[in-house]
């Protein structure tokens, strides 16, 4: 009796795991295939990465768009920007999300790259993760050339991009540049000359947010590009071996970046984080702030009556050379081709793309819009318009490393000391050539 | 022969209660581990619906010969191995000394014991906070107290032998609690009526714990020792919510992470390499396999030595 008990029990016990484990417990009242029908309740899945004035915007965008379309509600993910791409990964391959804010469509394999590997938006695209957007009618809304360079893969449109960027330039603090008689610098000698003026006065020159690695390096990206305009070319040249980072040219901007290294950014700038280094400048404790546009609308949320101007990063002493921002197209909206969700989601980029709805987008936001009825308010847009003719997209669009190429096969000032183990830019400019020379003799 | 569940078809109620564990040990860990092996030999992008082919041995070939990054591979290895000796010398004598000294007979032990173990029962993310704010360069407390002596650091943001140093201290500090608790466990299996023994014959509190402590304590030091090696060999998450992918700080577990997400230069928009991540993966799990298989012949040995 009891053997028939213990049969019985374990074969239930058996049974029961085995059916929990394999039933769906999606019980949400989302419809799993097809478009949703007219009326019925929809949650849309927004991923975004974390930008103060961005997210703000997106949360209030997000209440007024529930408003409107009542049966429509809004989950909006936020995550780190150096996650955006893993958790875009995760999430797509989930079938978890519906709309994604990409970065970076524009730096496709270049012709002369061997053996690389594709970015990972023309991966999701080619893995056919991303939803084909050609012929939407919002595409209409925004500039044909932004659609193709950031926005188009084999003839389609896979992405809406929202603005470009700077990352080359300074802020500056226009106060305490007139209270310690200094003007704003043209070029790298009167850049050196300003820091040394405000660190005798005991103000720190320059800070950035190191916590998140990048912020460090790309604030420097500017003295690249006034030793290099053409970054296209750089690029290029750095592949075919017509230019080296050793050469003497580059030995310029290695002893350049040590200096901005060592000299110029404050003591701990490695502990700020990114969204903490708008409000450090703001708070008067440095004079200037080598970094994006984007960082504008939280410079001006921390401190509203504070006065700040923004140059092109002076790394050159010719100041005809110093007159470019580089930058790049910045996010984007992509829309996830297994969405259950398909209408609402369309009607969501709809509804962003509205004119009335982007210009609020790029005001909050501190981009330069994508859309031609767009125009700069802001106080950032006023500041880099007479830039706007020599604005050039920045190396990082192009740049991908062969494999095989060595982790210092970058033109990063965060090798120098404080930040890392370098000190000599000689030393420093030979471990990065030969780093990615070794890449480049493996791919022949 | 004895039949604990009968005989004819009743037989076959122990594996049938045992299905349901081998059911979710094959689906949670050897079917992925088997695919792992598996994607080792592929360009798996680890994205559903990509092309995936079968390449052979590339990714071994170039995570272990191509070019300069190989180099930077074996570096890491080497750091790995590095920071698995210190982690789990330290840990290991750290978590015995705390759980003697909270053994004994003290008042507010149950408190010290909490405080020890607190820091486990932490999330990585939670425990990087911490530390993130404890060694904030601009006026956090350890900045304040190098202050004090007339010096300062970058900590996590400077030197990259500094912050490696740095995640070897937190890596303790957040795992200690679990050695200790271990070998409190093991202490507290020992008979009271040895130590009066000893004590009685006349041996002194060195003697007492190298004579009677120690040898008993065998099962939990074996215990100890697999898992600190083990889980120093695998350590990745702190370095992640630390450092982030910084050059000269990384260990294999984290560059494993990197390469298969795409976060192996910093930048947004590198490529995503799950058939390499395996590859790496499965060289790493080679590591792991050799020395805890090492060191587990030599500490069964050494506890049939001991206990007989």
């Amino acid at each position: 009796m009891f053997r028939k008990t213990y049969l019985i029990m374990a074969v239930l016990v058996a049974l029961s795991m085995i059916f929990a484990a394999c039933t769906s417990t999606d019980t949400g009242s989302e419809s799993t295939e097809g478009q949703p029908a007219e009326a019925e309740n929809v949650t849309l899945r927004v991923l975004v990465h974390q930008n103060p004035p961005m997210v703000a915007f997106m949360e209030s965008f997000n209440q007024s768009f529930h408003e409107k379309y009542p049966n429509i509600t809004v989950d909006m993910s936020i995550v780190n920007a150096n996650d955006l791409s893993t958790v875009t990964q995760t999430r797509l391959t989930a079938n978890d999300v519906d709309v994604v804010d990409m970065f970076g469509f524009a730096n496709a394999a270049q012709p002369y790259m061997k053996q690389v590997d594709a970015p990972n938006w023309q991966q999701l695209i080619d893995a056919g993760l991303l939803m084909d957007l050609t012929g939407q009618p919002f595409i209409q809304n925004y500039d044909s050339a932004a659609i193709q360079d950031a926005g188009t893969y084999n003839g389609k449109v896979y992405e809406i991009n929202l603005g470009r960027v700077s990352y080359s330039g300074i802020y500056y603090n226009k106060d305490m540049f007139t209270a310690n008689n200094v003007t704003v610098p043209t070029t790298w000698s009167e850049l050196v000359a300003a820091c040394e003026t405000f660190k005798a006065a005991g103000i720190p020159c320059m800070t950035a947010g190191g916590k998140d690695g990048w912020p460090i390096f790309v604030g420097a990206y500017g003295l690249l590009g006034a030793i290099y305009p053409d970054q296209a070319a750089l690029v290029e040249g750095l592949w075919s071996g017509t230019i080296r980072w050793n050469d003497e040219t580059s030995l310029v901007m290695w002893e350049r970046m040590q200096v901005y290294a060592r000299d110029m950014m404050e003591d701990g700038a490695s502990g700020i984080a990114g969204d903490a280094a708008p409000g450090r400048f703001a708070s008067g404790a440095v004079a200037m702030f080598p970094g994006g546009t984007w960082y504008a609308p939280a410079i001006d949320a921390a401190e509203p009556a504070f006065e700040w101007g923004y140059i092109p990063f002076p790394g050159s002493d010719n100041p005809e050379d110093n007159q470019y921002l580089f930058g790049k197209y910045d996010q984007g909206w992509a829309i996830a081709a297994n969405t259950p969700n398909g209408d609402a989601v369309l009607l969501y980029l709809t509804e962003f793309s509205d004119p009335a709805n982007y210009q609020a987008f790029v005001d909050a936001v501190g981009f330069i819009p994508t859309q031609p009825t767009a125009t700069l308010n802001t106080t950032i847009g006023t500041e880099v318009a007479p830039y706007l003719a020599n604005f050039r997209v920045g190396y990082e669009q192009y740049w991908i490393a062969p494999k095989g190429a060595g982790q210092f096969a970058n033109p990063w000032a965060s090798y120098f000391m404080p930040f890392g183990t370098d000190d000599d830019p000689q030393t420093l400019a030979d471990k990065v050539q030969a780093d990615l020379q070794s890449g480049l003799d493996a791919v022949k | 022969m004895m039949y604990h569940f009968g005989r004819g078809r009743s037989r076959w109620v122990p594996y049938l209660l045992l299905l349901p564990g081998i059911f979710f040990y094959v689906l949670i860990a050897l079917g992925p581990s088997m695919a792992t092996a598996v994607y080792s030999f592929t360009d798996a992008t680890g994205l559903k619906g990509a092309p995936i082919h079968w390449i052979g041995l590339d990714n071994y070939k170039e995570f272990l010969f191509m070019g300069q990054a190989s180099k930077d591979n074996f570096a890491a290895l080497e750091r790995t191995l590095v920071f698995c000796f210190f982690v789990t010398t330290i840990q290991f004598g750290l978590g015995l000394l705390v759980a003697v000294i909270i053994n004994q007979k003290l008042k507010g032990r149950n408190i010290f014991r909490t405080l020890y173990f607190m820091p486990v029962i932490l999330g990585a993310v939670i425990q990087g906070l911490i530390w993130s704010l404890f060694l904030f360069p601009l006026g956090g407390p350890m900045a304040r107290v190098l202050e004090f002596f007339g010096t300062r650091s970058e900590f996590l943001g400077g030197q990259p032998s500094e912050a490696f140093a740095w995640v070897i201290a937190i890596q303790i500090w957040a795992n200690m609690g679990t050695t200790m608790i271990i070998f409190l466990s093991g202490l507290q299996t020992i008979p009271t009526e040895l130590y009066e023994a000893a004590r009685i014959d006349g041996a002194n509190s060195w003697q007492v714990f190298k004579n009677v402590t120690w040898p008993l304590l065998t099962p939990s030091v074996n215990t100890n020792l697999t898992l600190n090696i083990i889980g120093s060999l695998q350590a990745w998450q702190l370095f992640l919510v630390l450092l982030g992918y910084r050059n000269g700080t990384q260990v294999l577990g984290y560059l494993i992470y990197a390469t298969g997400f795409g976060q192996t230069s910093g930048s947004v928009t590198s490529s995503f390499r799950q058939g390499y991540a395996a590859a790496a993966s499965i060289i790493l799990f080679l590591l792991v396999l050799v020395i805890g298989m090492a060191v587990q012949n030599i500490l069964r040995r050494r506890e049939v030595r001991i206990m007989g």
